[in-house]
């Protein structure tokens, strides 16, 4: 079961969902509108290996917006800080943006139940496109969960950016385990 | 209604979902993590009808996917459910990396039961090596009687392009 807008503010007023800040103009039939954050990065690395740490570079969007060429992939991030102990999020575009070619995740629209944080918004654009901070960028719903809960405990908890992926620090975890 | 990673534990232990092999240090709190099965299809060419592929085995040391190409892999486990709808998607690390694991379509039928075909796509050349973490799986309640998945796709382990041409 997906939340209604008008449950996501109850849950929002009895503390069982994060957003903040929250803005009641924002809530949409079922789901809460996400603004861009200020901080884009962008990798440098010439190719990505997930067994190392990426270079990168961090942008500040200046105000008259950063284009990205069709193409182009970046690292954004929700100007609110969202999660919930209680419900599933999923993030998803706007159609606005849709519209305009720019995926807002690359897959991966998921978030895990105990997550908080600014969520990183995975920009990939299809056409060249503006970005302004502040501007309506895509929208996160909730979802009733089934069964016991167990929160997020992982390495992308609190984020106040963009966070760069950290794959290089899962090869501990036999990540890279080989395939009989 | 989504499956907390409990519910998916109790699940597989009851058999009305399938993780095959199963690791309880995949289980995350909403989904699980699967791994990329050591098969990769690369696309060579469209012969005016269909594209054509070239299977090969993903070296230990990884290979390179390019961006702007598709490749079909697939998962290292067999998954399905006879109870529970799916949603195969990347995992945030690798999307943070712009790596599609699929092209929208993440939806996994009911009943369905095989090592999973991912269609690849790549926004960064990026290296992928056989058997790594790559993607989540989640488990959705359904709401209705259940019709067992009669289509072609849902019983093939290895990567399989599309049979629209075919149709």
């Amino acid at each position: 079961m997906i939340l209604t807008g008008e449950k996501i503010k109850e849950e929002v007023a009895n503390n069982k969902i994060e957003i903040n800040p929250f803005s009641f103009d924002r809530v949409t039939t079922n789901s809460y509108d996400l603004t861009l954050g200020e901080t884009i990065i962008r990798y440098t690395s010439k190719i990505i290996d997930p067994k190392e740490k990426a270079e990168y570079e961090e942008i500040i969007i200046p105000d008259e917006g950063l284009v990205l060429q069709a193409g182009d992939f970046v690292l954004g991030h929700s100007a609110e800080r969202i999660g919930s102990d209680y419900y599933v999020p999923l993030i998803h575009g706007k159609s606005g943006t849709a519209r305009m070619g720019l995926f807002v995740h690359v897959t991966a629209d998921l978030i895990d139940i105990g997550s908080h944080g600014v969520s990183t918004l995975q920009l990939y654009a299809t056409l060249p496109v503006r970005l302004y901070k502040g501007m309506l960028i895509a929208q996160v719903s909730f979802w009733v969960p089934f069964g016991d809960i167990v929160l997020y405990k992982g390495k992308y908890q609190n984020s106040i950016k963009p966070q760069p992926s950290m794959t290089y620090k899962d090869f501990k975890y036999d990540i890279f385990k080989k395939v009989d | 209604m989504i499956l907390t990673g409990s519910k998916i534990k109790e699940e597989v232990a009851r058999g009305t979902i399938k993780i095959s092999p199963f690791s309880e240090e995949q289980v995350n709190p909403n989904s699980y993590n699967y791994r990329l099965g050591p098969i990769l299809k690369v696309y060579k060419s469209f012969d005016g009808e269909k594209s054509l592929f070239e299977e090969m085995k993903i070296p230990e040391e990884g290979y390179i996917l390019q961006p702007g190409q598709m490749y079909l892999g697939h998962t290292k486990e067999i998954i399905g459910s006879s109870t529970y709808a799916m949603s195969l998607i990347g995992r945030s690390s690798m999307g943070r990396y712009g790596l599609f694991l699929q092209v929208s379509a993440n939806l996994g039928h009911t009943t369905s039961e095989h090592q999973w075909t991912l269609e690849m796509v790549a926004a960064l050349p990026i290296r992928v090596y056989p058997g790594m973490i790559i993607g989540q799986v989640s488990f959705w309640c359904n709401f209705g009687a259940i019709v067992e998945y009669g289509g072609r796709y849902g019983r093939l382990n290895r990567p399989h392009e599309s049979f629209v041409p075919l149709d």
